[in-house]
């Protein structure tokens, strides 16, 4: 936490000489979850707002839903006064904070792709101990059958983990999306995701892009998220020697990403790309036949 | 030493001016060598929460659903070939094996894989409750 650790350091310059109960320990540990207090919390933009609405909702919402309505922000100007408005559809950026569903999908993305290479052998793939060391009776000893017995010091193990292991599984597909509409959602609700109209910066450098992040108190860490494959040179350089700004292309979004990334940023094509694929599943048929097979009427 | 002590405990309930002189609570182990020795705290491990790894993992998982359809996230696994998008236990994995890369598997690893192969049918199948 940078802003934390700033006030640390100027908190012990000034009390090195006097050694007073304002000290901070220099082991401090602090939770790695606390919000930042100056970050601003900037109301959802009122009914009579003078700025446009740059953007409404393709699809039909619900009767008794109302689209949520966000600032429309931009990347080129360091000063933080939005360009705009936006409409989202409730069914994507407003359902319910299903944790439980948060929980199972970032479950199965982290142990669908594990493969755990442990591997053991067994007293028969253990080289030699084919011989009966001593005679079972008359010497003395413990009666034994081989040296490479799990009883043995170099034999093998009983019941250790055998060869390469796969934790491969699918969740339903209807579950994985509801997952990626409740992070979206609760990234909305928490204030953490951010619409900005392209991703032109005026230059590649990644200081810049730190520097607006802290003047507008967006957070630690930021994901943008854009469609289409090529994007400005300029942003792709300056997220190209940071750390914890990262940029991905709209078919790469996912809840474990969202989880990780304090902050999101996603343009106005990215919304009506995610809206478009997420909405489709509410009021699709059943698959007869995986979907990568041609259907008449799905591209 | 132990039981000693607690003989004494157990004499002490008789004569209750005897419990106050007996403060029989060990709480350390009195055992001979104490193999782990430190001489201060160790050090957290530091980790780097930000590698190029940790922070793109779990991108293009969703590649199917956000994607057209086009590819499968079972594409993305890395794995040997007869583990990719395969669950199953040891006698599965061994047979998929087998099955798949057999042929083209050293002699020595062959004839353990079958010797496993034929001792797991066997206890799976003819020991135990379940067959």
């Amino acid at each position: 936490d940078f802003k934390i650790s700033a006030n640390i350091v100027s908190l012990s310059k000034f009390a090195s000489s006097f050694p007073g109960e304002s000290a901070l320990p220099p082991n401090l540990l602090l939770p790695t979850n606390l919000v930042d207090p100056a970050r601003l919390r900037r109301p959802p933009p009122p009914a009579d707002c003078s700025l446009p609405l740059l953007r409404k909702c393709d699809a039909v919402v619900p009767a008794h839903l109302s689209p949520v309505q966000t600032w429309v922000e931009t990347l080129a100007r360091l000063d933080g006064e939005p360009l705009g408005l936006a409409q989202l559809h409730p069914d994507v950026f407003a359902v319910h904070p299903r944790l439980d569903i948060l929980h199972e999908v970032e479950t199965w993305q982290r142990n669908y792709k594990r493969i755990s290479h442990a591997s053991t052998k067994i007293r028969s793939e253990v080289r030699g101990g084919g011989r009966k060391p001593w005679k079972q009776k008359g010497s003395g000893r413990a009666r034994h059958g081989s040296i490479r017995s799990p009883l043995w010091k170099g034999g093998g193990v009983a019941n250790g983990p055998r060869g390469p292991t796969s934790y491969f599984y699918m969740l339903p597909m209807k579950v994985r999306v509801q997952g990626l509409k409740v992070a979206l959602s609760s990234k909305m609700a928490q204030q953490y995701l951010h619409i900005v109209d392209s991703l032109n910066i005026p230059s590649p450098d990644p200081q810049y892009l730190l520097d607006l992040i802290r003047h507008k108190h967006w957070g630690e860490s930021l994901l943008i998220v854009d469609v289409g494959e090529e994007f400005p040179e300029n942003i792709l350089q300056a997220t190209a020697s940071l750390k914890t700004v990262n940029i991905i292309p709209a078919i790469g979004l996912n809840v474990h990403s969202m989880l990780k990334h304090e902050a999101v940023v996603l343009t106005l094509e990215t919304i009506k790309f995610l809206e478009d694929k997420l909405l489709w599943h509410d009021q699709r048929y059943t698959p007869l036949y995986p979907f990568k097979l041609p259907y008449s009427d799905f591209p | 030493m132990a039981v000693l002590g607690g003989l004494l405990k157990a004499g002490a309930s008789f004569c209750q001016s005897a419990a106050t002189l007996l403060h029989t609570a060990r709480t350390i182990s009195t055992g001979t060598c104490c193999q782990i020795r430190m001489h201060a705290i160790p050090q957290l491990k530091k980790v780097d929460r930000w590698t190029e790894k940790r922070s793109m993992y779990g991108v293009y998982d969703n590649i199917g659903i956000l994607g057209d359809f086009k590819a499968h996230p079972k594409d993305l696994i890395v794995a040997p070939c007869w583990l990719k998008a395969f669950k199953g236990n040891e006698l599965q994995r061994l047979i998929r094996k087998k099955k798949m890369v057999g042929d083209r598997m050293m002699t020595l690893d062959k004839h353990n894989l079958e010797k496993r192969i034929r001792f797991l049918y066997r206890r799976f199948n003819r020991t135990g409750k379940h067959r």
